[in-house]
């Protein structure tokens, strides 16, 4: 393959390029989704292409192809160039590459068993069992998915990068859906979508669904009768994937450098952060503290390279509530004058890599779920993410739970339906005033991440555990 | 045509007899032209060539996707479906396969476009708004699609498609625009360009006014939005099925002056007029004066409620995401912009909505958030450009008997929150839409 990625990349360089770099990709992916015991799409495919990008002047061409002959892969080359070459049209300010260390390496997500490798009637059997018994508990519509991907990748650059790497995924999920008179309400496990990571056929048998079903029926059910979320200002406290999502939305997605930048300004949005405040800007309380690691085992952003071929690693991107750090690519880091923190992919090897969250988390504090509860007098806890919805600057965020509890004088007590909360990014961050530690401290996956034209769905992690936040708007309504 | 043509003959020699099998290419060639900062920055273009095959076998389904690279040979594909069709669950679902008299022949030979032609495009959009911050994408599209299946349907279809769409920004604004055709060449960037300049230069500082119900002129963005959603998840007959569709067929659920049509045969329609399947989809009235009637069905979704398939598979989603029209066109009223806006006494211009999710399916409430362009109107006049609002609102409500005041005299493609190319629609004039929160929450 390697050899394939080195004619391309000449070709490129030969053409006039000043930088080139190549993927082949080997994707293979499994999905299999089930409706109330009826397995209602299995689905097997997989892919083999090149993606080649050419950097001429100030703009990328990247040209993809699923013909790995000779002359094709020689020809993309040549097309790399030549569509970069045509953005010379409407140039704008030429800019350099952030160095980073030329390495030859190899890597392999660990994992216990490949998903592949087991066989597609026990993950079958999984789905159909689980969705059939909640349909029998009483399940107006009980669901469930499982997804595996395999990717290998090979990455050669006009610097001498050599990399190969295999990523394993795996995850899934099952929810029940109640219907009422005019309304549905569902709960979801483990988290609404699925729960991903990194790893094999292991990482869903630790899910254990069997233990979920009569709860999510149960609850799913009882949500029709419950009273509606009131409105008002309350101290909320989320559970850890609702806050992976918040993490997800007002924090990860507005520190993407190629955003602040404005390169996503007219389709995914800016940011409300500016450079200028780096170091300086308060995000939050002195509890938030934010990384970006692309280390961490098993979350579902690790790896060892990025799709650049810069390493992996840890950044502090909020200190004590202070914005310290930003996501970058090779490209964006020379010209904001920051390091390349190896947080560039792409989804497959048809499209262009762009600055991708890895796994942003909020580090644990020192509380517990059961603490926080105990110390709050008037408030709700809310499980589970329903809807989402934030502004183009990352500021004005309204999220939906599938269920919420109110919490009063330190005990959980009546169930409430449709909660939702409200807020803006630094004010909400700004009022956490407990955090759960180490113990619930869970890698949570987003699986669905859209961003970039052509659209790419990203694989991201959120590590989080439950925290409290102070005066809340909770409770809107249509 | 030679790949299809090459794979398909040799996969008909390994296919037994006793299995119903199903067989799909998409060749395309992608190409998007991306700017911001005003210059482009990101060029891109990607050739495709994917094959699907279903095999339906003593009760049982398996789907394989492949892109043609990945597949050894026609044969071994063949021999690994029908391997795993064994391990399958049963399918009770299957409902089939379209007959040989549904072929339709729309193949053509199309030549992709260069990516000189797209910068040309971009440098026009551009060049309107100078000392303004420009950014958004052209593309070109060229798509062919083959299905064969052992009914001895044989169908082909060839579809090209380009848009522009993009924003001007300053400091306290932004203002975007958006356009597509079944060609580049009949794309205005110009005054594509000079449609969003505006909006970014007149919407300048904007104040904020309270939260509340309003009055609003929705430009096609937002219009479009409401409608795709109550396209995916209300016309959708899995939906319907499932229990979660708000739609209430042959009852006045919407406002008399709205009727929709899904069309894939009109004039400058985008998009393939076969389905998944590989039938032609049917031409529907899916709301007549206000009056819903019509659902989005696949082969599936008919079998088991038991009505007339309409042909609205989507490619690549298999019959998992139930039917979707994606050729709607909603009638054109009679109202100029001017004279919707002279109308409002006191309301809100919204050119694009942002974000939108749904609260909950059956009532279709939506929360999302206005951009690019939105104005206080005061007595039939704007007034002064207004910042970002959250809404909170039913969009079946929205659309509902009497708060429909007036329909726009000319539509065009409109970009959505589920893709371009979908809608054709004119602007609405809306008695009621509620905004929960402003700029502080």
């Amino acid at each position: 393959m390697f050899d394939l990625l080195q004619q391309a990349v000449d070709s490129a360089i030969a053409s006039g390029a000043k930088y080139s770099d190549a993927r082949i990709l080997n994707s293979k992916s499994r999905s299999i989704s089930a409706r109330n015991g009826d397995i209602e799409d299995f689905n097997e495919s997989e892919s083999i292409g090149i993606g080649i990008r050419a950097l001429v002047g100030s703009s990328w061409g990247f040209y993809s192809t699923y013909d790995l002959s000779n002359a094709s892969i020689i020809n993309s080359g040549v097309k790399a160039y030549n569509i970069a070459k045509a953005s010379a049209r409407v140039p704008g300010k030429e800019f350099p590459l952030a160095d980073v260390p030329v390495v030859e390496d190899e890597y392999t997500t660990p994992h216990e068993k490949n998903p592949f490798s087991i066989s597609s009637s026990d993950q079958i059997n999984l789905l159909a069992k689980s969705t059939e018994e909640m349909k029998k508990l009483g399940s107006s519509h009980a669901s469930g998915r499982l997804d595996f991907w395999d990717t290998e990748k090979w990455f050669f650059s006009s610097q001498g990068h050599k990399i190969y790497q295999n990523i394993v995924e795996s995850g899934g999920g099952i929810s029940s859906l109640s219907i009422g008179d005019g309304e549905t309400q569902i709960r979801s496990y483990p988290q609404s979508f699925g729960e991903y990571r990194t790893g094999g056929w292991e990482v869903v048998e630790s899910f254990k669904f069997e233990n979920e079903l009569e709860r999510l029926v149960e609850e799913s059910k009882r949500l029709l009768t419950a009273p509606q979320c009131p409105e008002g200002t309350r101290d909320l406290i989320l559970e850890g994937s609702q806050l992976a999502l918040q993490i997800h939305e007002s924090v990860g997605h507005a520190i993407e450098l190629d955003r602040i930048l404005g390169w996503e300004a007219a389709y995914a949005g800016a940011s409300h952060l500016d450079l200028k405040k780096l170091n300086k800007h308060r995000y939050g309380s002195e509890l938030m503290n934010i990384i970006a690691d692309a280390t961490l085992p098993g979350a579902l952003a690790t790896f060892k390279y990025d799709d650049e071929g810069t390493p992996a690693q840890r950044v502090n991107i909020v200190e004590e509530g202070i914005w310290k750090g930003v996501l970058t690519g090779r490209d964006s880091a020379a010209i904001a004058g920051v390091s390349p923190g190896g947080m560039v992919r792409a989804d497959g090897y048809g499209r262009i890599p762009m600055v991708r969250m890895t796994n942003v988390g909020l580090l644990p504090g020192d509380s517990s779920l059961d603490e926080i509860i105990e110390a709050t007098d008037d408030g709700v806890y809310m499980e589970t993410n329903r809807s989402w919805s934030i502004d183009d600057i990352r500021l004005n965020f309204q999220f939906g739970c599938e269920a919420g509890w109110l919490v009063k004088n330190g005990k959980i007590t009546d169930m409430v339906k449709n909660p939702t909360y409200t807020g803006i990014t630094p004010n909400f961050w700004g009022s956490m005033d407990m955090l759960a530690g180490e113990d619930e401290w869970v890698f949570w996956g987003t699986p669905n991440c859209g961003k970039g034209q052509p659209g790419q769905v990203g694989h991201t992690g959120h590590p989080s555990s439950p925290a409290r936040f102070k005066n809340v708007r909770i409770g809107v309504k249509g | 045509m030679k790949d299809w043509n090459n794979f398909l003959e040799e996969a008909k020699k390994h296919i037994p007899n006793s299995v119903e099998c199903e067989i799909k290419m998409i060749s395309a060639v992608n190409s998007l032209t991306r700017f911001a900062n005003s210059h482009i920055h990101q060029n891109v273009e990607e050739e495709v060539s994917d094959v699907y095959l279903t095999i339906h076998k003593n009760g049982k389904t398996i789907t394989l996707n492949s892109n043609i690279t990945s597949i050894d040979s026609p044969n071994s594909f063949i021999e690994k479906a029908l391997v795993q069709v064994d391990n399958s669950p049963d399918d009770q679902g299957w409902a089939g396969m379209p007959e040989s008299e549904s072929s339709f022949n729309g193949y053509k030979e199309v030549k992709s476009k260069d990516p000189e032609e797209r910068a040309d495009k971009v440098k026009k959009f551009i060049e309107v708004g100078k000392g303004f911050n420009a950014a958004g994408y052209c593309s070109t599209n060229v798509d062919h699609y083959f299905v064969w299946n052992t009914n001895g349907l044989e169908s082909s279809d060839s579809t090209t498609s380009a848009f522009i769409d993009g924003i001007f920004r300053t400091d306290t604004s932004s203002g975007s625009s958006h356009r597509g055709a079944t060609s580049l060449e009949d794309i205005d960037s110009e005054e594509t360009g000079l449609e969003a300049f505006q909006l970014s230069k007149d919407s300048q500082n904007p104040e904020d006014i309270d939260p509340g119900k309003y009055e609003v002129v929705l430009g096609p963005e937002a219009v479009s939005t409401i409608l795709v959603f109550l396209g995916v998840y209300g016309f959708n007959a899995k939906s319907k099925i499932e229990g979660t569709s708000p739609i209430q067929l042959d009852s006045q659920q919407f406002d008399e002056k709205l009727t929709l049509i899904d069309d894939p045969y009109r004039d400058k329609s985008l998009g393939f007029k076969i389905d998944a399947s590989g039938a032609p989809k049917k031409t529907l009235e899916i709301v007549k004066d206000g009056v819903p009637k019509s659902l989005f069905h696949t082969r599936r979704t008919a079998k088991e409620l038991k009505e007339e398939n309409t042909f609205h598979e989507l490619f690549g989603w298999g019959d998992s995401f139930g039917g979707i029209g994606t050729n709607l066109y909603l009638n054109p009223g009679s109202s100029t912009k001017e004279e919707m806006i002279s109308d409002v006494k006191r309301g809100i211009y919204i050119n694009e909505f942002w974000y939108c999710r749904v609260l909950d399916p059956i009532t279709q409430v939506v929360t999302g958030l206005n951009r690019n362009g939105s104005f206080l109107i005061e007595n039939g006049k704007i007034t002064k450009p207004v910042g970002r609002l959250r809404f909170t609102q039913s969009f079946i409500s929205s659309l509902g008997v009497g708060n429909v005041i007036s329909v726009g005299s000319e539509s065009r493609f409109a970009d959505s929150e589920f893709g371009e190319g979908i809608l054709n629609v004119p602007m609405l004039h809306l008695k009621d839409f509620n905004f929960t929160g402003g700029v502080s929450g």
